[in-house]
Formats: C-alpha cells, sequence, structure tokens
C-alpha cells in the first residue's frame, strides 16, 4: 500500500514537472522561431524545423537539467537536427579574400555618400538587402552570426550549441561578420556604382 | 605605438567589445581609445546601429499564430 502510494506520488511530480517543462519550451518559441527563420532558406522550412525541434525537446525532456539554460539546450537540438536533416544547402566554400578589415562597409559607405553621420549611412542598407546579404553568408558563418547577434548568445554558449571549440565561433564569427560586410557593400555600393 | 597602430588595435577589439567578451583590461583599453579617437567612435556608432539594423531586419517576422498552435498541440497529453 505505502508501495503504491510512493509511486502515484512519484508520477505526479514527473507530471507536474513535465507541465512546468513544456510550458517554459513554449514560453522560449518566437526566441526560437527568429533564430530557425535566418538559418534556413524559406518560412516553410522554418517552420517545419521548429516543429521537429519542439516534437524532439517534448520527447527527451527528462535529458535536460533543471537549472541549465534551457534556450542553448533548445537550440542545440536545432542546429543539430538542421544538420541532420541535410537542410543545408550545399555551397562552394567562399575562397574570395577577405575584406582588409571590420571599418571595410563603414569606409566604403561613407566615401560613397557624401555624409559622416553614421546614422544616415546605414539608412543606405535597405533591410532586404540585409537579409539577402545574411543568406549568401556560407552556412558555417551564418550560423555563429545567427546564434550571437540575433539569437544573443555568448561566445561559449554558441561553442556548446554547436559543439565546437570557443576558438572556432570566435574565428567564423570574425570572417562572417566580414563575409557579411562584404555582401552588403557589393549590394549599397554596387548597385549605384 | 602609433595612433594608427592602436586604431588598428581598436578596430580588432570592436566586435569583441561589442560582444561583451573581452576582458576587463581590454575593455578597459578599447574605451580609452575611443574616448580619444573621433575616427575609431565615429566607426564604433556605425556598428552599433548596423547590429541594431541587422537584428530589426532578421527579425520583422513574427511566428504564425498556427504554428504556435502546432507547437502547443505537441505537448504531452495529460493523462
Amino acid at each position: 500500500m505505502a508501495e503504491a502510494e510512493t509511486d502515484a506520488r512519484r508520477l505526479a511530480t514527473e507530471a507536474r514537472d513535465r507541465v512546468r517543462f513544456e510550458e517554459e519550451v513554449l514560453e522560449l518559441a518566437d526566441q526560437v522561431y527568429r533564430v530557425a527563420r535566418r538559418l534556413v532558406p524559406s518560412r516553410e522550412e522554418a517552420e517545419d524545423l521548429v516543429q521537429e525541434t519542439y516534437a524532439r525537446a517534448f520527447r527527451s525532456w527528462r535529458s535536460y537539467t533543471p537549472g541549465t539554460n534551457l534556450r542553448a539546450w533548445l537550440m542545440r537540438i536545432l542546429t543539430n537536427l538542421n544538420i541532420d536533416r541535410g537542410r543545408r544547402e550545399q555551397r562552394a566554400p567562399d575562397l574570395r579574400p577577405m575584406e582588409e578589415g571590420d571599418y571595410f562597409l563603414y569606409n566604403r559607405l561613407e566615401e560613397t555618400s557624401g555624409t559622416e553621420d553614421e546614422a544616415r549611412i546605414v539608412e543606405r542598407l535597405s533591410q532586404d538587402s540585409i537579409v539577402d546579404a545574411l543568406s549568401n553568408v556560407p552556412h558555417d558563418f551564418r550560423d555563429v552570426i545567427v546564434l550571437v547577434d540575433i539569437g544573443d548568445f555568448s561566445y561559449q554558449d554558441a561553442a556548446q550549441i554547436l559543439d565546437v571549440p570557443i576558438g572556432t565561433v570566435m574565428s567564423r564569427l570574425h570572417r562572417g561578420r566580414r563575409i557579411l560586410k562584404r555582401e552588403l557593400a557589393e549590394t549599397a555600393v554596387g548597385e549605384e556604382s | 605605438m602609433t595612433f594608427e597602430s592602436i586604431c588598428e588595435k581598436c578596430e580588432e577589439l570592436l566586435q569583441p567589445y561589442l560582444d561583451r567578451e573581452l576582458s576587463e583590461a581590454e575593455r578597459q583599453e578599447a574605451e580609452a581609445h575611443l574616448d580619444d579617437c573621433g575616427y575609431c567612435r565615429k566607426r564604433y556608432r556605425f556598428e552599433v546601429s548596423l547590429r541594431r539594423y541587422v537584428r530589426s531586419a532578421c527579425c520583422s517576422e513574427p511566428m504564425s499564430a498556427e504554428l504556435k498552435a502546432k507547437l502547443s498541440s505537441l505537448r504531452t497529453p495529460l493523462a
């Protein structure tokens, strides 16, 4: 009799923990979708990816350690599924030389703008051109930019999510942002010249 | 160190500075230079605007209500 009561209590505790877990995971859905939307090319693929992520998260809720970073745990499922499902477009590696430095985009825009007002200079870039430029960044670099710049993850979290050393996150971010700037410069300055 | 080479160093530190990933000593070095150097400060402000702009461009499309409903329906049914 006592054993049955202990079992019932254990099941009740587990059910309560699971409900709480599911509610916390659902509260993060907008953030998960934002990241997914920039990792894959279309809205439909992003929606599929998020659904699969949630189906897997709900199934494997016991593997989450309470008190650890739930958002990073979810993103790890998402990025792994994205790799596993072969959603990533195949693309030749970007072998073009890197631009000289981080000030490159500002310098290019300033010299063709006739203004030194940095707020007006940034407005020369259209929102569509930014989305296009990001989608042109090769996926290894883009994944890191999306996690850090859009997902607000630290380098350490991004390293754990992608299962790469932190030095790799830093070097991909460094190169990825420069590729993004080169793409933006080509759109903004290239179209006008 | 010449001012130009300090600017080059600042250029290298700018992204990790914006990411809040510099050590305390590097952060102080970057901030001291940004206080003194209009050339780098202008580029710093541009980077801040660019990041905000990239984020708003990439986050402008909200998740659909249908997807939200689908995610809720994936929850384990209560026994």
